[in-house]
Order: C-alpha cells, then structure tokens, then sequence
C-alpha cells in the first residue's frame, strides 16, 4: 500500500498560517514527521482560500523548493489550479511527484494530462465531472472511462494513472460505502494496469467513532483493491489497518510489514 | 384510534425516524409497531383535518428534532430520517391539502452558486424546509448566477438560499446579490445564506439578509421574516 500522507493542506488550521508566514522549519517538520511514519508520497496542497493564483503559486515553489532541499520523499503536488500544479512539477525538476488531481471533464483534462505527459509524471483522476461527485457506480466508471480515454488522447500511459473512486458520507445516504466499493472492483477489472487511490476520511463524516469506521473502510477497500490511500501516516490506527488488510490479502509476504509493527514492544 | 392520540403516535415515530412498521426508531424495541406511513394513512381514513396533521404532527416533532440535533443528542442521520418521515407524509397529504385549499408557507429557492459542487448541506436545508412546510424549489449544485436570478423571477418566490462551501465560490453569493439588484427584484426576496467559510459579518458585508449556521436557524429565520 502507497501512504499519501495528507497533514500538508492549507484549508487546515494551523497549515494555513505556516503557508501564509512561510515557516519553513513548521513545513519541514509536518514532511519530516510523515516521512519517517511511512508516507511514500508528501501531499502538497497550499491553496488557503484566500489572496490570489499568484500567491498560490509562489506558495507552491516555497513549499516543493523547502521539502525537496531536505528530504528525498516524492510529492504529490495537490491543486484544482493547473497553473499551480505546473509550477510545483516545474520546481521538482524531475524529481519523482504526483499530479492530483484531474477530474473527468474536458476542459480540466485537457489542461491537466499534457502536463502528466510533459513532466512523465503519474496522475490522480477523479471519478466525478462536471455535474459533482456522481451517485451510482456506474457514472463514476463513465468518468473513469472517460478519463481513460483521454489518456490515448494525451499519450499518458493508463499505469501512470491512479483513479479515486472517490467516496461521500455514510452518514447522509448509507449506500454511499458500496457505491465506492464497487467502483474500486470495477476499476480495478476494467483498467488492471491503472491504480487506484482514495482519501479515506470522508465515509465518517457526522458520524462517532471515525477512526474505528475509517480503518474498517480501509480493510475492505484493500479487499476490493485499493492501491494507495491518502490519510495520516501519524494515526496508528490506520497505519494498522494498512498492515493488516495487506497481511490477510496476501501482499505481505511472510508477514514481514505486520510482525515487523510488534517487533521489541 | 382516538385522533389526538393518532396525532401524537405520528409525531412520536416522526421523531423516532421511523418511516414504515419494519423500521428501527432512534430508541430500541419499536420494530413491527406501525410508524409514520400507516399512521399518516390511517389518519387519512379516519377524515383527520390534513392541516391538523401537518401543524400538530409533523411541523411540532421536526422542531423537537432540530434541538436534539443542535444539543449532540441526535446526529445527521437521525435527523435525516426524521426529515425523510415527514417529506413521505407531505407526499401522502398533499392532494388532501390541496383539495382543502391550504397554501404553503411560500417558495423557496435553493441553490449552491457556480463553481460549488458541494450540496450535501443544501440537500439537508432543503428537506427539512419541505418538511416546515415551504415549497422548495431545489436548483442544485454549481448553477449560474443568471440561472438563479432567473428563477426567483419566474417563480416570484419571496426567499432565495444560497449555499457555498469553499472560500473560493463564497464570493459568488455576492454576485447573485448583484444581480438581483441589477434586474430589480431584490427587494421582493429575502435571501438566505450558509455553507461552512460563510458568517454572519460576510452576509452583512455581502449584503444578505440573514447567515444561517444549519437547516434550523434557517427554519427559524423564515418564521420571524414571515411576521
């Protein structure tokens, strides 16, 4: 499993003043503290919601320019602004990145794909449009399948594409965990080379109880083939769940990740 | 059944989120006895005055609900199936109020302003002003000023919600604003704000005439602008 691990997103407090004031020692140590818990990828979002495209690019090459000085682990550069996701791809300069995110609609694809394929990076592409997160699995596949399509389109290779089945709130329609589910099986039946990738918060919204409700969403996720998730690496009980859906799904070999988590405690 | 205790046992399942005998209420044990949908039918049969159905046994236990949802007690989904028994119920009254010649509470236009998808809070405002008795007219998610605008001429509706979760898209409540100055008719609308970035001052600043932090404040805000 790819931990994206998410702490570096400015609509957070406490993220939003760190981007604001520029505190690099504040920035570097959220990247460092994620690194060291397992995060394959550092998300990288700076949009505050206030000031302008500028501000936010600048922002973003402070952030890439701060982390990458520093430590070695691939970013994923986080905006719904192209602009901002070509600057943060233009700063890494090679380095191993992210783009997240496209969503499956003509306009954001056709800015958003020429840049997976100028800089050869992997992408993120929602299974939503225009029209919102859809309600049925099967409107979630058209998008898909629509981005798919643009892949051709683009010349960006489908494994270098990793698809969020995307995921709303048991709490106000209790089918919504199933849409997500099985979404995830028929991504992973109709583009077997693609990967798939989702934030896992989101199912508990308004409910008690999130982290226990986030790990047991987890665990089928796995089962039903989920690749990489974008949650906190810090939260033990999900860094937990990770290890043992990964051990009961067989892509743990000899048990090495679940028993290495009880080593000398 | 005696009516009044028909009433109550309405009211009661309606806080209970009980939708049909089968359901399971908010409190344990309630499963096989008849709930809002047998109720509200049975009331039917037995001539009950539809309004009394409505005033006595719905309008009363949806407010009842939004205090135990303001408290901590009820959480979203308790509230929404309590707003689903009560939207059922309007379902199953309306020709009967219609033939009784009972008006609503007025139109009420909603909507999350363009370059917004979220509507899951909208949705939520929306159902629970249906239940209060208002005819929502539900425009959905991400729609264009002009559309909006559009719409409160065309219905002539004397309230207009707006909803934005992003601090991006909460200035476009503003345009509509504009907009209703520019074509008019912003003196024959009341307009509601809400959504999570927005606040009392931004309403203020934006020149709204109420911020509403939830689906209750918005139900009670159009009662005192309805006086």
């Amino acid at each position: 499993m790819i931990i994206i691990g998410e702490k570096i997103n400015a609509t957070l407090t406490g993220i939003k003043s760190i981007v604001q004031k520029q505190d690099g020692a504040g920035l570097l140590e959220l990247a460092k503290t994620q690194a060291a818990a397992g995060a394959g990828f550092i998300d990288v979002n700076v949009g505050t919601g206030v000031g302008s495209r500028e501000d936010e690019i600048v922002s973003m090459q402070w952030a890439v320019k701060t982390i990458q000085e520093e430590i070695e682990t691939p970013l994923c550069i986080d905006s719904a602004d192209p602009g901002v996701l070509e600057a943060g791809l233009r700063m890494r300069n090679g380095r191993p990145s992210l783009i997240n995110s496209t969503k499956a609609e003509e306009k954001n694809l056709a800015q958003v794909m020429p840049l997976a394929d100028q800089y050869q990076t992997p992408i993120v592409g929602l299974a939503m449009d225009e029209t919102g997160i859809p309600k049925t699995v099967e409107d979630r596949l058209r998008a898909c399948e629509n981005i798919a399509s643009a892949c051709d389109k683009y010349r960006v290779p489908i494994e270098n594409v990793y698809f969020d089945p995307l995921v709303l709130p048991v709490s106000t329609d209790v089918n919504q965990g199933l849409v997500t589910l099985y979404t995830i099986v028929e991504i992973r039946k109709r583009f077997s080379a693609a990967r798939i990738v989702m934030g896992l918060s989101n199912v508990s919204y308004g409910l008690p109880g999130r982290p226990g409700l986030n790990a047991a969403f987890l665990h089928m996720a796995v089962y039903a083939g989920l690749d990489a998730a974008i949650m906190d690496p810090l939260n033990q009980t999900l860094m937990n769940a990770v290890k043992a859906a990964e051990v009961l799904v067989g892509k743990d070999r000899h048990c090495r990740r679940y028993t290495r988590a009880f080593r000398g405690s | 059944m005696d009516q009044q205790i028909l009433l109550e046992k309405i009211a009661f399942n309606v806080m209970q989120g009980r939708l049909e005998a089968e359901d399971e209420g908010f409190d344990e044990g309630l499963e096989g006895k008849p709930a809002v949908t047998e109720l509200v039918k049975e009331a039917i049969r037995d001539g009950v005055d539809p309004k009394s159905i409505v005033l006595e046994a719905l309008t009363g236990s949806m407010e009842v609900v939004g205090e135990k949802f303001e408290s901590g007690e009820y959480l979203i989904p308790d509230m929404l199936a309590s707003a689903e028994c009560v939207g059922v119920a309007m379902d199953l009254l309306s020709p009967y109020l219609l033939k009784a010649g009972v008006e609503t509470k007025g139109k009420f236009i909603i909507s999350t302003v363009k370059g917004d998808l979220h509507d899951i809070g909208k949705n939520i405002v929306s159902i629970m002003l249906k239940g209060a008795g208002y005819e929502v007219i539900d425009l959905g998610a991400d729609v264009p000023t002009d559309r909006i605008v559009g719409a409160v001429k065309e219905h002539q509706a004397p309230y207009l919600g707006l909803s934005a979760l992003l601090t991006t898209t909460m200035r476009v409540m503003g345009d509509v604003i504009e907009k209703l100055k520019e074509e008019g008719v912003r003196e024959s609308v009341k307009v509601l704000i809400g959504g999570a970035p927005t606040s009392k001052e931004f309403a203020d600043q934006i020149g709204a005439d109420a911020h509403c932090k939830d689906a209750f404040e918005a139900t009670n805000i159009l009662k005192t602008m309805a006086h």
